[in-house]
């Protein structure tokens, strides 16, 4: 289980950066990559 | 707040990219096409797992004129930005709502307190949709007491345009004139990426998930206002476009891509808003959706106070509790009234997800002082009277 796997996320809103901000705590080797068309992302998580 | 992308990169090691769109989903592969909208760069990045949050959309009328400059929406924070700049800017004298949801009234009293003249209109015979009718009145004369006028009943039909602007709103029964329009007709679930990349879609055109939040597709997930949630009680499919939703479904994505094993526990509909000073609030099923249903249910409504009647800054509430005929078991809670009212809807939450009766809630042990409610609390109070008519 080495070797980190990607993680792509489409959007930078609620869902988005919770789902990004949980994913990198459960495992801190994932690479998390978040596309988000906006200027801005949104809520904490 | 809000977190900005710099703080998620340097603080969490998340690779945040602002501007970038994803135009195609390529699931076979496991890749999407990425536009650096910035950069005019273009290329397929590889993924092992996908998340879809792309969000909802605000719905737009198909009615003539629905194109015309001074018609606004507010579904992002960018929207509201642009709109508080052009409200600071322009200072528009009148404002027409299209729409009676959570959207139109907040936006009201945000327009009120521009001292705006704002008028509502909402083709349904009441505001508030997801609350019923007996209990929608009390928001409908708190609106008209604090000027906004409204026009229940009324369908829109048109926009009328001038120099490309829009003049004035066409309902199905007069016509309104204005200086700018909102529209708060509600969203619907952003998934053309999804449907193009053939991700079966469910409710309301809702990305289908399982309660781990995966799609029918190897790898590719849906989070938030663009996935479909179920319902506790029914644990039928529901689409429910709320931040507090959005949350709970990128928490359970989010810990099940990382390899984690988390279970998406459903929505109850619970939600809470306030128009000036009158809070609202509502969670479980509704009358609409019992009777949809075929449920045989009781419900009870009682008026009564915030606080202590003789405590200062006291003021009305209404709660309505809808529970099972059968079983007893409490089924639906609406709340309307002055300040203090709404949070009271998170004892029902709690109790209808523990399957409590009326009987049950009326004998709970809620805390008292004047400040906070009367000596029986009017969720006691409407549980008690509903009591007598469910076992």
């Amino acid at each position: 289980m080495g070797t980190s796997k990607k993680v792509v996320i489409i959007g930078g809103d609620a869902a988005g950066m919770s789902a990004a901000s949980v994913a990198k705590r459960k495992d801190p080797n994932l690479q998390v990559i978040v596309f988000e068309r906006g200027p801005h992302t949104s809520y904490s998580a | 707040m809000a977190r900005t992308p710099e703080e998620f990169r340097t603080k969490q090691q998340i690779d945040v990219r602002v501007l970038h769109e994803v135009v195609g989903i390529d699931p076979k592969a496991g890749r999407v096409r990425v536009v650096d909208l910035s950069a005019n760069r273009e290329w397929w990045e590889p993924y092992d797992h996908l998340l879809i949050a792309t969000g909802a959309v605000p719905l737009r009328p198909k009615v003539p004129g629905a194109d015309a400059a001074g018609i606004y929406g507010v579904h992002t924070l960018e929207s509201g930005i642009r709109l508080r700049k052009i409200l600071d800017e322009s200072r528009p004298a009148r404002a027409v709502i299209v729409g009676g949801g959570y959207i139109g009234l907040e936006m009201a009293e945000a327009f009120l307190l521009r001292g705006m003249q704002v008028s509502l209109v909402e083709k349904a015979p009441q505001v508030m949709g997801t609350l019923d009718e007996d209990m929608a009145v009390h928001i409908a004369q708190a609106l008209t007491d604090r000027g906004v006028t409204l026009h229940l009943n009324e369908g829109l039909e048109a926009f009328e345009v001038r120099d490309g602007r829009v003049r004035a709103v066409i309902t199905s029964q007069r016509s309104l004139e204005t200086d700018i329009v909102l529209l708060g007709m509600g969203v619907v679930p952003n998934t053309d990426l999804a449907r193009e990349a053939h991700i079966p879609l469910g409710e309301r055109g809702a990305v289908r998930v399982d309660r781990r939040m995966a799609t029918q597709v190897e790898g590719v997930w849906a989070a938030g206002d663009c996935a479909e949630s179920f319902h506790r009680l029914t644990g039928r499919p529901i689409h429910v476009a709320l931040g507090t939703v959005a949350n709970r479904h990128g928490r359970v994505a989010g810990m099940n891509m990382a390899g984690g094993e988390a279970s998406f526990s459903g929505v109850l509909g619970t939600a809470v808003t306030r128009i000036c000073s009158l809070e609202i609030a509502r969670t479980g099923l509704q009358t609409r959706e019992l009777e949809a249903l075929g449920r045989s249910f009781v419900s009870r409504t009682i008026e009564s106070h915030t606080r202590a009647g003789y405590f200062p800054g006291s003021g009305r509430i209404h709660v309505k509790l809808l529970a099972d005929s059968d079983t007893g078991a409490v089924l639906g809670a609406q709340i309307v009234g002055e300040e203090g009212a709404a949070k009271r809807i998170d004892v029902m939450a709690a109790a209808i997800t523990a399957g409590l009766t009326a009987q049950e809630v009326s004998e709970l042990d809620l805390g008292y002082a004047p400040p906070f409610s009367p000596l029986w609390d009017p969720l006691i109070i409407a549980a008690r009277l509903l009591a007598k008519d469910a076992p």
